[in-house]
């Protein structure tokens, strides 16, 4: 078992690396680029099917009845599907499946999913949904989270141990908080707030299934976890998960949003196997919206004790958390909320108190950076705004609390390789802080913010001693070389990410590299797609199972040779020798004399954390292999006559181990800090006060055009991290975090004022800005 | 139905569906040229952008029976005319997205491609506040759009060689 | 997908043609020009017609041309990109060629008519969404329900006119070609509006725009469109000002225009505040004296509701200050005024 073995973070030859660094192609690039890339909704089979949702127009309500007979007896309908049908719940959390495909008992959401009619097509499948008759029973809908924390009912989920709307409560402390108080140079005790905003793919989800003659279902799905869509399905439609086959298409964004189990794959599931015919599910942007799975809004408190050299001595947080109305992963997020706030500063006393509670709304989730960007923001600001009142440079009190590398953070998270001072350093330069903070004229401003993130937790979702990753790899004797790995490439080039480890192992171009991917019937188990995990896991298993073929073609071409192992060489898809006889061979060649040698080709790679975590309930939940860093300075202006926050220009240094490949890394620094500002100035997952969603389109929700984005300039830094794949670490949800607070830092450098309430909309700042006037 | 006869990426094709279809439904479900995308289906992404006689247009919101007499170029259609005109590769722009890490999850670009396409045929040299403008009907939720805009200058420095 | 009704589709060739289609069906017909406003609307089920007509292969209804008097005709089917990019259009009537850009994104400006943004629906929150939004409220006044949102107990609704190009055709006096069963007519704009948030329009749906019509700019005509959204493309605006200044040739201004657009039902014309600038000559105190007056006063007059989306308070505070920045604009030639 070689899962926790290290491979180390130098180039497997003496010759450098030759594809890891590079600016390789993204092997699946030109597909996207030229329309021949396959996503789900894309998929057409004979005699398929068009599936409808037919959604509650209640944000909470009993269904009585539900008559689906004039559905059933219209002309073109084929099927047709009530909660009864599909009574299993799940949850992409094992200890709190509340969710079903459709409503068996309560509706807890205004778009909350019903029934459902599979028909010819989409307009008669539209018709017959006009034709299901549901009783409801109105119930009082909850949908402030203050009024949800004390109100016990009517409760959103019943038959919980909880009687209450309570979803998770963790209250943990480090250290000896409040003994800080006394004798502390500074308290600084402010309330923060962070709004609903969501993923918005581009691509809205869609799922198409297909019954096989045989006693198989084949499900594809734009989903981010393909293994844990398996498992669900193998549960909820009660069916051996040896006949179910998961398999992720080409994937129109995720951020996070296709990371549960969603409705709509049980139900083209259920329906396929129902009808015998294929069945398509495409949701309209509409229905994404009440998806959702985004950003937890959150009210938090923080109080922060400090020296007169800024040295932090203790933080006390307490966190209310609007969960909306399911679980989803918020058992994880309301630990995330509190755990991963330790670094890259040293806490020596820390306290979190954050409460999760259920409402009446569209179900929160994980969004790129769960559950820490929203803490992240209101702790910046807090240090923000004690360097100010201590005189301190903002820089400089972040690199005085400095925690450092190779030691562990006050709730026991072991911290490998730390770059967040380089971070610190390129982002001063870069904005040419030390001439221009503080110095600007009025109205405009800069801002710095830093933070950490997770690369993958050791805390896997359902308790299991299998490695998190796995790969397996085949030789062909033409000279490809395929990689399968239940990997999720949504975008972010892990598919690419394992081509380019693979190709360095063997000595190979990229091109030579076939990537296999999120495939169950083909591809060994990797959990999926959060937690920033793929790269770090998945591409450490595959530098595992290829370095087990680099040592029996090393070894077959030594002996053909006649020369030391060490004097073979694999490189750029050429195998030469380093002895005096200097001679060469072909890959492939060299592919033929193992496969002679060791017979048919092949290997397994994997890889599984190290025991990780505080030794306390939840103290392996946010421990990771490795953090990375971020810190981000923004420069901005504000319109004081409109109150309009434009933001010019981020940098961001973010810390990512080792760039297997800079343009990469590079668009998710850039992807990553374009979100968050957006989530400052722009977006607004917002309800009215019917409990509709404001405005579930991409109109209303306002997402940038390129007019909005700000310029970006990404700093890659890179510490090597001992245990990443060649020295990798993450790098697509560190970078969202510390925009936002950086651009509310900015803020205040423009105009003077403290903005601790997100959105930071134009009549916001206006009404500070007044404030601030009246003051003066 | 209504048979549509329409002229995409060269070809003339007849083809019979519903009257009341846009012409991102016929492309993508008729036709088969699912390379457009549909993000909203109601004008508010920009992912179905289509060419009309080279001009960009959203085809989710264009009734296939009000564009019979316009050239439509869709994604599909680059690679092949560049080939038809002597290239080799993909087009220059598609391949200048490549090149730059444009592509993340590349659901907006065939529109985006398309968009840039129009762009530099109209104006082979634009300035960056001409690109940003030009583009921005077309949002793009992976990228931040800073490598979209140097595929876009990239592809310019390319077509001019 | 969002699945539009179903319905047919006639491809007339001339007005008298397309006016016929029209008519000659018992159940509802729609023109289509870009297809921009009715496409999504009707995916919304806020139209359901059963017939569609559409305009595209009508040659009369295309192009911008002068006519001999100095007046411009621009075809109802000629494009916003069309409108945006005429360079005599600009240099005449620059709030129209502003507006006109600043009109939604690139495709939508190629794909939309200024036929169809004259007759371009009014917008609501709680209107223009989808079917099953719209039943979770229980509909509004404007469709299929009985109650206002905006305004509670309100017997009137008060969608708003979110037109762009409106307000700044409003100001130059343009003239509407309109079609109809019993022949030609035209009508100055100002007259096409009624205070019916359901129907903002004094024509019925079935009268066929075909051309709008400007007049010869004075010799020192200045313009400039102002609009207020959170982004800098695709949004309709939470606020649109347009302004026209005439000058003498002692650069003082004989004549002036102001109209609001996306406070209610009808396109606003600030007449009051218009004449304050009368008289005044910008680059003189007189005039930045009438500019503060001006915006004061419009704020007065533009009362932003909670129908559009944005905070309405917020879209009255813009009121004075985009007016003002619009002013200037105008006076200086160097408008859009726009955040971007
Ligand atoms: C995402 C999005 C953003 C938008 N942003 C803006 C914006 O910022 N500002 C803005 O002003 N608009 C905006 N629009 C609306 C629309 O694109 C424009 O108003 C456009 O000008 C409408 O013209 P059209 O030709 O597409 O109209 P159509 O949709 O074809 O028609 C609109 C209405 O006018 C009628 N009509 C059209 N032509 C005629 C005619 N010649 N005679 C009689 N009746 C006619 C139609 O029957 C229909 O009722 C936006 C639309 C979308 C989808
Ligand atoms: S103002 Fe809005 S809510 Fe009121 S009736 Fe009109 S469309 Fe409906
Ligand atoms: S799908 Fe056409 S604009 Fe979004
Ligand atoms: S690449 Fe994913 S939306 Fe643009």
């Amino acid at each position: 078992m070689a899962a926790r073995d290290q491979h180390g973070s130098e180039a497997p030859g003496d010759q450098g690396f030759r594809v890891v660094g590079k600016e390789n192609r993204k092997v699946d690039g030109l597909a996207k680029a030229t329309g021949e890339a396959i996503y789900t909704d894309d998929i057409m089979l004979p005699g398929m099917l068009h599936a409808k949702m037919l959604r509650s127009p209640h944000a909470h309500a009993r269904v009585l009845s539900v008559d689906t007979s004039k559905a059933e007896a219209l002309e073109g309908v084929v099927g047709v599907l009530v909660g009864a049908e599909l009574p299993i719940r799940y949850g992409v959390i094992p200890w709190t499946p509340d969710e079903n495909a459709l409503a068996t008992d309560k509706v807890r959401f205004i778009g909350d999913e019903v029934a459902a009619v599979a028909a010819v097509d989409e307009d008669t499948a539209l018709e017959a949904l006009d034709l299901i008759e549901v009783e409801y029973e109105i119930l009082e809908a909850i949908l402030d989270p203050q009024k949800a924390l004390v109100t016990p009912e009517p409760a959103i989920h019943e038959g919980r141990k909880r009687r209450d709307n309570i979803s998770k409560h963790v209250d943990l402390e480090f250290g000896d908080v409040d003994a800080q108080l006394e004798g502390a140079d500074i308290v600084l005790e402010e309330d923060y707030s962070f709004h609903s905003t969501t993923h918005a793919p581009m691509e809205p989800h869609c799922a198409v299934a297909q019954p096989n003659s045989n006693g198989r279902l084949t499900l594809w799905s734009s989903t981010q976890i393909t293994h844990y869509v398996h498992r669900a399905l193998s549960r909820v439609l009660e069916l051996d998960p040896a006949r179910i086959r998961v398999i992720q298409p080409c994937l129109g964004g995720g951020f996070g949003g296709k990371s549960d189990p969603f409705s709509l794959e049980f139900v083209v599931a259920k329906l396929a196997l129902k009808t015998g015919r294929p069945v398509k599910m495409l949701w309209t942007r509409e229905e994404v919206f009440y998806a959702h799975r985004g950003r937890h809004p959150m009210q938090m408190h923080y109080r922060t004790t400090a020296k007169k050299d800024g040295t932090i001595t203790s933080v006390d947080a307490k966190l209310l958390i609007d969960g909306g109305s399911y679980s989803s992963f918020g058992l994880v997020t309301t630990y995330y909320s509190g755990q991963l706030l330790t670094g890259p500063y040293n806490f020596p006393n820390y306290r979190f108190d954050s409460t999760r509670v259920f409402t009446n709304k569209p179900p929160n989730g994980p969004k790129r950076g769960h559950g820490s960007v929203q803490p992240r923001f209101a702790f910046e600001v807090q240090l923000d705004e004690i360097a100010n009142r201590l005189g301190i440079d903002p820089i400089e009190i972040r690199r005085r609390n400095f925690i450092g590398a190779d030691t562990e953070t006050v709730n026991g998270q072991r911290i490998s390789s730390n770059g967040f001072m380089q971070c610190l350093d390129e982002v001063e330069d870069a904005s040419d802080w030390k001439a221009r903070h503080g110095k600007l004229p009025h109205g405009r401003g800069l801002g710095v913010a830093g933070s950490m993130y997770i690369s993958g937790t050791n805390y896997p979702v359902y308790p299991n001693k299998m490695p998190q990753a796995g790969v397996q790899l085949k030789i062909d004797r033409s000279g490809l070389v395929t990689v399968f790995t239940g990997g999720n490439d949504i975008g972010q080039g892990s598919n690419s990410m394992v081509a380019y480890l693979v190709a360095e192992e063997l000595g190979l171009l990229p091109t030579s590299i076939h990537v296999v991917s999120a495939d169950t019937d083909l591809c060994p188990v990797d959990l999926g797609a959060y937690s920033s995990r793929v790269t770090f896991m998945v591409g450490n298993a595959a530098i595992d199972g290829a370095r087990k073929l680099r040592k029996q073609i090393i070894e077959a071409v030594a002996k053909h040779w006649e020369v030391e192992a060490r004097d073979v060489r694999l490189m750029d898809g050429t195998v030469i020798d380093l002895s005096e006889a200097a001679r060469s061979m072909t890959h492939v060649e060299a592919f033929h004399l193992a496969e002679e040698l060791f017979d048919t080709l092949g290997s397994t790679g994997a890889y599984n954390t190290p025991e990780l975590g505080g030794d306390y309930r939840g103290g392996t939940i946010g421990a990771s292999p490795a953090y990375s860093f971020t810190a981000h300075a923004a420069e901005v202006e504000v319109d004081t006559e409109t109150g309009r926050i434009t933001v010019l220009k981020v940098w961001a240094a973010h810390d990512c181990g080792r760039a297997l490949n800079p343009i990469i890394v590079r668009g998710q620094i850039e992807g990553s800090t374009y979100m968050g500002a957006a989530e400052v100035v722009l977006e607004n997952h917002d309800l009215n006060r019917f409990g509709l969603h404001s405005g579930p389109s991409l109109l209303d929700y306002r997402i940038p055009t390129s007019l909005d984005a700000p310029d970006l300039e990404a700093r890659i830094v890179e510490s090597i991290d001992p245990e990443g794949p060649y020295g990798a670490k993450e790098a697509g949800e560190g970078p969202l975090h510390s925009t936002i607070p950086a651009i509310a830092n900015a803020v205040f450098d423009a105009v003077g004022i403290r903005l601790r309430h997100l959105p930071f909309t134009p009549a916001k700042v206006l009404k500070a800005l007044r404030e601030l006037e009246e003051q003066n | 139905m209504r048979v549509f006869r329409l002229q995409v990426n060269g070809d003339t094709v007849e083809v019979a569906a519903p009257e009341h279809w846009t012409l991102l439904e016929v492309l993508r479900y008729k036709i088969g040229l699912t390379g457009s995308k549909q993000g909203c289906d109601k004008g508010d992404c920009g992912a179905c952008t289509v060419l009309l006689d080279g001009v960009p247009t959203l085809a989710c919101l264009s009734l296939a029976a009000t564009v019979e007499t316009s050239a439509i170029t869709t994604i599909e259609g680059l690679l092949p005319a560049h080939r038809a005109n002597g290239g080799e590769g993909a087009d220059p722009v598609q391949d200048a997205f490549d090149r730059c890490g444009a592509l993340q999850c590349g659901f907006c670009q065939p529109g985006m491609i398309l968009s840039a396409k129009a762009l530099l045929a109209k104006n082979p040299n634009p300035t960056s506040q001409e690109i940003k403008q030009s583009l921005s009907g077309n949002l793009c939720r992976c990228t931040g759009y800073t490598q979209i805009y140097e595929a876009v200058v990239l592809a310019a420095k390319g077509e001019q060689v | 997908m969002l699945r539009l009704p179903k319905f047919e589709v006639k491809n007339p060739s001339t007005v008298e043609e397309a006016i016929a289609m029209m008519h000659a069906i018992d159940g509802e017909a729609r023109f289509l020009a870009g297809g921009t406003d009715l496409n999504p609307n009707m995916k919304h089920r806020l139209f359901t017609p059963e017939r569609v007509v559409a305009l595209g292969g009508i040659e009369e209804m295309f192009g911008i041309t002068q006519q001999e008097d100095g007046s411009m005709r621009i075809g109802a089917m000629a494009t916003l990109a069309n409108v945006a990019s005429h360079a005599e259009l600009g240099l005449a009537y620059p709030a129209l060629s502003q507006a006109a850009l600043l009109v939604s994104g690139p495709q939508l400006r190629n794909m939309g008519t200024l036929g169809g943004n004259v007759m371009l629906d009014t917008r609501c929150q709680w209107y223009n969404q989808t079917y099953f939004w719209r039943s979770a409220l229980g509909f509004c006044m404007k469709k299929d329900g009985t109650k206002c949102h905006v305004i509670e107990g309100g017997s009137k609704c008060v969608a708003a006119a979110s037109n762009d190009t409106a307000p700044a055709l409003m100001t130059l006096g343009a003239e509407l070609e309109f079609a109809n069963a019993t022949g030609r007519t035209r009508m100055p704009i100002a007259d096409l509006w009624q205070a019916d948030g359901i129907w903002n329009k004094k024509v019925a749906h079935t009268e066929l725009l075909v051309a709008i019509h400007l007049p010869k700019p004075s010799a020192d005509q200045r313009g400039a469109y102002g609009k207020l959204r959170d982004r800098g493309s695709i949004d309709f605006p939470l606020f649109g000002i347009a302004i026209r200044l005439d000058l003498d040739a002692q650069g003082t201004i004989f004549d002036a225009a102001l109209c609001a657009v996306a406070l209610q039902a009808r396109p606003w014309p600030l007449k009051k505040a218009a004449a304050l600038l009368c008289g005044t000559k910008p680059g003189e105190e007189s005039f930045t004296e009438a500019v503060e007056q001006v915006a004061a006063l419009a704020a007065k007059q533009c009362r932003p509701m909670p129908n559009i989306p944005g905070d309405h308070e917020y879209r009255h505070a813009m009121v004075s200050v985009y007016t003002k920045r619009a002013l200037l604009a105008a006076a200086n030639g160097d408008g859009p005024v726009h955040h971007v």
